[in-house]
């Protein structure tokens, strides 16, 4: 039964009742709250085609946008956009690390919103700009925030850092000069367990043209030699 | 991505934390595997996804003790893509306890082949904590009955802490591609050689043809020791079976469940002290939770480092239905330094005394007692109110822990090799699992070579490459780090003397300095222009353990922490935590703040939030995963100022694990400070804060 809702756009301009409830609860469960929202809904209608009703259950043709390439895969329906990158693509970039959304490893941007993939099935990617930590630099150029992560040591055995450069990289584009407070906000999807906390915060101020937070002065703290 | 290696940025100054200014042989230097990791380039273990590779999983028991009494072989080798099923025990004797294992084609089929298997299990009695079992306090002896007797007071207390599992964020496993006639592994470990050792009989080959790559570990801390583990093993009998590539990582729960952790802990004090604070001893008696193993539960108190008189020790380990434990960043050592921290604010306050003061006293090191000065200045330990005299609904409190560590040297061996077209390789099959080894043995070749360490490229992480330790009890440091040295000076020796040779004149004529060769102080040529004119392809510098000159002496620490108790809530935040360290001689400023500050986060976290849960029902654990066993994250965040202690420093000595040891105690110290009333249980969670404040109401 069709419904109108501008909000939810199909390449047939127009959205079935089953696609429409399916699209909030997957856009519920399947995204961060910070790409809740349109992005996975555009995907999902995308994806949902009068002439393949049905996908699966065996391995179907995916066509994912990654990091401004199209990359054609033959996946289960089932598989997660994480999984995608990794097992199929080679992009092991993205971490597993909870594989349950609660420690940010997997952190992608999907049309530019901060995502954590191992919570988003690769079918509904299609159709999105996806671009992984592979994608952050560009013509052999680093990306400033990854600059900056090195240049603070914000990063020790590494396996966290490729989603913390991302969602710091997505919380400089919503607000290019975050203090203190709202870079620990905008970061606390995501864990390390090595504890690269405070450089981490160093490496967002300096990448944002601040300073980083000081306060012992040299001279008192301890006698040198 | 194509960032060139010489694009590798060696060299950023930083402008923050002036304390450590000067502290390390090379201040600026960035970690050599940074940009690998910020780009994503760095293949670990866990990343190895190779063409045609099967997958193994584990059978575990899901119960505190069960016994497998049926399972489906046949439906779960009817799913596609499974390809073999091996059943190798009934008897589970924990959560997560191994009876067999699956291989399959995908994870996808492989999670299905589980499924099918629908294995019953019947349950079993169990125990799931130290307090299951019966607890004997022993009598005080003659000695400590004299000292009970004789003390103007006595403090009697019981302190616990609960379990910590390391969860590392790179589970625990291996890739095995074996080719049938040679085979590489993958393996994410904390000791290269010792899992090309444990490697052997499983993969069905000489030592001669594999080999081990850890090129990145995604840490580790103590639980990657174990050899090729279990995951390695199981990997390698597949791959000799099917000649192919074998993927076996733990899954995040499975790691929670059987891969080690730092045990709990239960001590019961009796402590005789004077009105001044003195304290003439008494009797500790502890226990470890050991789970199913049968030891490696030791907690380090009286620590060795107050002078606390005749202490009469006694501990033993409980076993109850729960995985082993494994080494955990100073083991025994924070639990120690919880108790015995703790227990000294507890006689000082009630001796009346500054707990502070009483630490001057009574701590039998120099260096510490100058930090425990310097560092109360910094935390502002003059705002802090008398223990009990809060009556606010937020309490600020502040606290202070110590710690020492002694280190050890195990057998190295390192190569540096000059190439005739003037670049340098710095050579040990050593692992770094995130404490930034490899920059460290950059760092060494360049310093002592005296070339820019852009132009040093380091070798690490492989079982081909010359012997190396494994990461633990902090000695990959001060074991390669020595002889790195040697092996350089040999290098530098070399080259001097076949450009002397060049010019007919006496080695101690040159010199190497800023990767210029210099004749009698003054430039001679570039160093390239120097390998340039080699003989030889390249010159080999070695280095031994035997030849290397080793740090003496322990490394010391002392911690100060600020926090704030909400009283309505019992929530405890952490504001500002002071970290003095010393290490011996310093070798990159930054990776060596990073070390403290890992040490500091994962003792806060250890203090507050982590804690394995047992359901005492039928044993299994509730929590395996990363939401419900919470580590710090960074909205928990405190500010913390590492401060490098160089004064006196000579060697290279331990820094991983200390400065973990002082954390937690000093927290206790501090909430005790804030709300009056001690809380003696980690980790230090708001119902545990209203109960103490209850408790002291009635």
């Amino acid at each position: 039964m069709p419904i109108s809702d501008k909000s939810v756009p199909t390449p047939q301009g127009g959205v079935t009742r089953r696609l429409f409830i399916k699209t909030l609860g997957t856009t519920a469960a399947a995204t961060s709250i910070a790409a809740a929202g349109e992005a996975a809904a555009n995907s999902i209608a995308d994806a949902q085609r009068p002439d393949d009703p049905v996908r699966g259950p065996g391995p179907i043709p995916v066509t994912l946008r990654i990091n401004g390439q199209e990359r054609s895969l033959k996946i289960e329906p089932a598989t997660t956009l994480l999984d995608a990158l990794r097992q199929n693509l080679n992009l092991t970039g993205s971490k597993d690390i909870c594989d349950r959304g609660s420690c940010g490893g997997c952190s992608v941007l999907v049309d530019g919103k901060l995502t954590v993939s191992c919570m988003m099935l690769a079918t509904d990617a299609e159709g999105a700009e996806i671009t992984t930590i592979e994608g952050l630099s560009k013509n052999g150029k680093l990306d400033p925030i990854q600059e900056s992560f090195i240049r603070h040591d914000a990063l020790q055995c590494g396996y966290c850092t490729p989603g913390l450069v991302v969602a710091s990289r997505a919380l400089l584009n919503a607000n290019p000069k975050p203090n203190l407070e709202q870079i620990k906000r905008g970061l606390c999807g995501n864990i390390c367990r090595c504890g690269t906390y405070t450089n981490i915060f160093n490496a967002v101020l300096d990448a944002s043209g601040q300073s980083p937070i000081m306060d012992v002065t040299p001279d008192q703290s301890a006698p040198k030699g | 991505m194509n960032t060139r290696l010489d694009d590798l940025p060696t060299s950023m100054p930083t402008s923050n934390r002036p304390q450590n200014k000067g502290a390390s042989l090379n201040d600026d230097a960035s970690r050599l595997d940074g940009v690998a990791k910020v780009t994503g380039q760095a293949k670990y273990g866990r990343d190895q996804f190779l063409p045609n590779g099967l997958f193994v999983g584990f059978v575990r028991c899901p119960y505190g003790a069960a016994e497998l009494e049926s399972h489906d072989e046949k439906a779960a080798l009817a799913v596609p893509g499974v390809v073999e099923l091996e059943i190798t025990g009934k008897e589970g004797k924990y959560h997560g306890h191994t009876v067999g294992y699956l291989v399959a084609e995908s994870m996808q089929a492989l999670a299905r082949g589980l499924r099918a298997l629908s294995a019953k299990w019947k349950k079993g009695e169990i125990k799931t904590r130290i307090t299951d079992e019966k607890l004997e306090t022993p009598e005080p002896n003659d000695k400590s009955k004299e000292l009970l007797a004789g003390a103007d007071h006595v403090l009697e207390a019981e302190y616990s802490t609960e379990v910590q599992t390391h969860s590392s964020f790179e589970t625990h496993g291996a890739v095995v591609d074996h080719k049938g006639d040679s085979a590489i592994c993958y393996a994410s470990t904390q000791g290269t050689f010792a899992t090309t050792d444990g490697l052997g009989e499983a993969i069905g080959l000489p030592r001669s043809k594999y080999e081990v790559v850890c090129e990145y570990v995604g840490g580790g801390f103590g639980s990657k020791l174990n050899g090729a583990g279990k995951e390695g093993v199981t990997a390698a009998k597949v791959g000799a079976k099917h000649k192919g590539p074998v993927y076996c990582f733990c899954s995040r729960e499975e790691d929670h469940l059987d891969t080690g952790n730092r045990p709990s802990g239960l001590a019961r004090v009796k402590i005789a002290f004077k009105n001044d604070g003195a304290i003439l001893g008494g009797l500790i008696r502890s226990w470890g939770g050991v789970g199913v193993s049968r030891g490696g539960g030791g907690m380090a108190v009286p620590s060795g480092r107050y002078d606390l008189g005749e202490i009469q020790r006694e501990h033993s380990d409980v076993q109850f239905n729960a995985g082993a434990p494994r080494p955990f960043r100073a083991p025994g050592h924070p639990q120690g330094a919880f108790v015995e921290e703790l227990m000294l604010d507890e006689v000082a306050t009630k001796a009346g005394v500054d707990p502070l003061q009483l630490r001057l006293r009574i701590d039998k090191n120099d260096d510490r007692r100058e930090m425990m000065a310097l560092g109360a200045k910094l935390i502002g330990w003059d705002q802090r109110k008398k223990t009990g005299s809060q009556t606010t609904v937020l309490r600020r409190g502040f606290g202070m822990g110590t710690a020492s560590w002694g280190g050890g040297a195990a057998k190295t061996e390192c190569e540096v090799v000059i190439n005739r077209d003037g670049s340098v390789e710095a050579r040990t099959g050593t692992q770094d699992i995130g404490t930034g080894q490899r920059s460290s043995m950059g760092i060494i070749a360049s310093t002592v070579l005296g070339v820019p360490l852009k132009m040093v490229t380091v070798r690490i992480g492989h079982s081909t490459l010359p012997i190396g330790p494994g990461s633990g009890g902090s000695v990959t440091t001060p074991s390669t780090a020595p002889v790195m040295t040697v092996a350089a000076e040999d290098a530098r020796k070399q080259l001097l003397a076949a450009v002397a040779n060049l010019n007919s004149a006496d080695p101690s004529e040159f010199d190497i300095k800023d990767g210029q060769v210099l004749r009698a102080g003054k430039p001679l040529m570039g160093f390239k222009e120097a390998c340039a004119k080699l003989a030889a392809d390249q010159i080999v510098g070695r280095g031994k353990t035997e030849q290397a000159e080793r740090g003496q002496g322990h490394s010391h620490g002392v911690q100060f922490v600020d926090v704030t108790v909400d009283t309505e809530t019992g929530v405890v935040r952490v504001s500002r935590v002071i970290a003095y360290q010393s290490c011996g001689k310093v070798i990159t400023r930054k990776m060596a703040e990073s070390q403290i500050i890992g040490g500091v986060i994962q003792g806060i976290s250890y203090a507050l939030f982590e804690e394995r849960v047992l359901d005492r029902n039928v044993g299994a654990m509730v929590n395996a995963n990363l939401e419900m066993y919470k580590i710090l994250g960074p909205g928990d965040m405190p500010h913390i100022e590492p401060v490098l202690w160089t004064k006196g420093q000579t060697g290279y000595r331990s820094l991983g694990e200390p400065p973990t040891v002082p954390t937690s105690g000093a927290i206790a110290c501090a909430v005790y400070n804030a709300i009056g009333v001690p809380v003696r249980s980690l980790p230090i969670t708001p119902n545990k804060v209203l109960a103490a404040l209850e408790g002291a109401k009635s």
